[in-house]
């Protein structure tokens, strides 16, 4: 589980190195790799696009870097299909109905009651106009998975981070006060735009070696036991080595581990592991494989 | 030490941004000017840090992310005192990312007539009578003077194909849905009853394609046919992605997006790389599955696999992958030129392996046959 969030330190970040320490106070594991470019999205404002396999903690990224600048985390689901409405603003459509019955009796010239109606009391903010109308300070704007999202909407987005402006065509144009910190995440299951591409600066995420996952491993469930601890990271990536069609990610190795603390097993054999195999396995085919390797010799 | 002296100036940020294009990054004039600022950032001094900053800014996918480690310790190793231009001499090995294929000369054979020819040369072909004989005719032994005629029938009746199949979407669309929004502009005026009603279109169904070809030895003349039939059908399906597969897949659908057909068809056999050895379509579809799956197999898609089912491959791994694929599309057709001949019947391991997993199961070894698919799309 993660360790509660700290009160954020006040001053600023002094440099790369900082941001590292102050991420893994927060209970996430980095280097200079990914500290890097995420340093420059607090000092360029640029955007961040962070690709990589599921279950490395793209997500995570954007939760802590709220944690640590202690701002808000407004974050955009991605899905296909996802549209202007859903992601921009709507306007509610009920309440609209309901008023325009209520006023019928009071004496408006129809622009008024026009006005009225669409005013801000009936607009609904989604994700994307909420991250700019921040008062106090610059939110983080996790747009996630938008490789899931069509093209169509990519554009829009790239319009969006251009200028950090929304036209709501019956209200005018709404800028920004304090422009959000965006990072954007992908599985890479498909090629995004070029122009979004190299609006963002890019960070790929891989699979951690050993010392960092046991790091990790270590530092989100502090009371697991040493052996317990490198034995399940040396058995997940030894499956990793597999040909599986998902292989799993840190968030697996984090639920095995946990899974065999919670059966209150000190060191992982064959039958916990094959009582958690779905931790590790996400389906029959792949569950079959991890059997038919050997599970004891992905033990050892 | 050599290597800290290397980024001494601004200059040589704007050397390495030239370098890095040179060598096979994508990267602009907007990604010097970040490149720069992110240099006052994090500063000169620790050249490790920096060329993580300009990886971050560089690069976009994780090609050029792999690429990019190549290039920055080659840039360091380099002296100093080299100009953007001069840094190309010595023995300096250019990473091209793209690397062209050979070409396949089944491939390269059909397309020597077609590519030179311009449309204007060929007259029609004369009579009805012709017209039917070229329909008929299998792919596999078109005479070199049909090729041409056949050519400019096909593309017109699959146009007109995909005319009529588009038509018949928008019919089906007739019914509509209420624009909410409009609805209560609408009634504003009225105390808001909702008098008039503002309608907007239903959203039509998008449907995708994914054809996936076989290529290897005698397949090759049919596939050249279907991928005609896949350039005239973009216009109706959202989407048509087009594979090629022998031994492994490769995707053509960027190259049928081609103004002109010929121009398609030219750069497929650059695109078709070292194809040898027996077919392998097990092996093709798993990596299809593994790599494109997620992002084009839906219920909307129509998957369609030609093939003669010879594989050199597992049985059982072609039926794996058949059925995977066909639990996440709409419908499955398996084109097999060899229904065109009357003897045959499906009992090679690879093809009575995948039968069950396939709805529609049909000829394709003519212009006809591919005429009659009409009704399954």
């Amino acid at each position: 589980m993660p360790t509660s969030p700290m009160p954020p330190e006040s001053k600023p970040i002094n440099d790369v190195d900082d941001l590292v320490r102050r991420f893994k106070l927060l209970g996430y594991v980095t280097d200079r790799a990914l500290a890097t470019p995420v340093y420059l999205v607090i000092k360029l404002g640029k955007p961040l696009l962070i690709e990589g396999h599921a279950g490395l903690g793209k997500t995570e990224v954007a939760k802590v870097l709220a944690s640590m600048l202690g701002t808000r985390l407004i974050r955009l689901q991605c899905y296909e299909g996802l549209d202007v409405n859903s992601a921009v603003y709507e306007w509610n459509y009920q309440k609209q109905l309901l008023a325009i019955k209520i006023e019928e009796k009071i004496e408006r010239t129809v622009e008024e009651k026009e006005k009225h109606i669409f005013s801000k009391e009936f607009l609904l903010e989604r994700p994307l106009l909420q991250s700019i109308l921040s008062e106090d300070a610059s939110p983080v704007l996790l747009i996630d998975e938008i490789d899931r999202a069509d093209e169509a909407f990519e554009a829009f987005l790239l319009e969006l981070l251009s200028d950090f402006q929304i036209t709501v065509p019956e209200m005018g144009t709404i800028k920004g006060k304090h422009l959000p910190y965006v990072i954007l995440t992908s599985n890479r299951t498909r090629e995004l735009s070029d122009a979004l591409k190299r609006r963002c600066l890019y960070h790929w995420i891989d699979y951690p070696s050993y010392e960092k996952e046991l790091e990790i491993v270590r530092l989100r469930l502090p009371g697991i036991e040493e052996k317990l601890g490198s034995q399940v990271v040396r058995f997940v990536q030894a499956v990793r080595q597999l040909d599986l069609a998902k292989p799993p990610g840190v968030t697996e190795t984090l639920d095995c581990a946990q899974s065999a603390m919670s059966l209150g097993k000190q060191r992982l054999d064959v039958q916990t592991v094959e009582e958690t195999l779905g931790c590790v396995a996400k389906s029959m085919e792949d569950s079959n494989k991890v059997k038919a390797a050997g599970i004891e010799k992905l033990l050892s | 030490m050599p290597q800290a002296e290397r980024f001494r100036s601004v200059s040589s940020i704007i050397e390495f941004c030239q370098f890095a294009r040179k060598n096979g990054l994508s990267n602009g004039v907007h990604q010097t000017l970040a490149a720069l600022e992110a240099a006052k950032a994090i500063g000169l001094v620790d050249p490790h840090m920096l060329g993580l900053a300009l990886r971050a800014i560089l690069t976009s996918s994780k090609e050029e992310w792999d690429l990019f480690t190549r290039i920055f310790e080659l840039f360091l190793s380099t002296s100093q005192s080299t100009s953007g231009a001069d840094s190309n001499e010595g023995n300096e090995p250019s990473f091209n990312v793209h690397r062209p294929g050979a070409g396949s000369q089944a491939l390269m054979g059909l397309f020597g007539n077609d590519a030179s020819q311009t449309d204007s040369e060929g007259k029609a072909v004369s009579g009805a009578s012709a017209h039917q004989r070229l329909q008929k005719v299998d792919l596999a032994d078109v005479p070199d003077d049909d090729l041409l005629a056949l050519e400019q029938i096909s593309m017109r009746l699959f146009r007109k194909m995909s005319l009529r199949l588009s038509r018949r979407r928008k019919i089906k669309n007739l019914a509509e849905r209420v624009d909410v929004r409009r609805t209560i502009r609408r009634s504003i005026p009225r105390g808001g009853d909702p008098i008039v009603l503002a309608f907007r279109g239903r959203k039509p169904r998008e449907n995708k394609l994914v054809i996936f070809l076989d290529v290897s030895g005698s397949m090759n003349s049919y596939s050249l046919f279907l991928v005609r039939f896949a350039y005239a059908l973009q216009k109706y399906f959202k989407s048509v992605n087009t594979f090629l597969f022998s031994t492994n897949v490769v995707e053509i659908t960027d190259l049928l997006r081609a103004k002109d057909l010929p121009d398609a068809l030219r750069g497929l056999s650059q695109r078709s790389a070292g194809w040898a050895g027996g077919t392998k379509i097990g092996d093709s579809l798993r990596d299809f599955n593994r790599q494109h799956g997620r992002r084009l197999l839906s219920p909307n898609t129509v998957f369609i696999i030609l093939s003669d089912g010879w594989d050199t491959g597992e049985p059982e791994l072609l039926a794996g992958e058949l059925r995977n694929t066909r639990r996440r599309v709409r419908e499955l057709i398996w084109l097999n030129p060899l229904l065109g001949l009357e003897e045959y019947a499906p009992v090679t391991r690879g093809m009575s392996a995948a039968l069950p997993h396939v709805d529609v199961f049909a000829a394709a070894h003519n212009l006809e046959s591919l005429l009659a698919l009409e009704k399954y799309l």
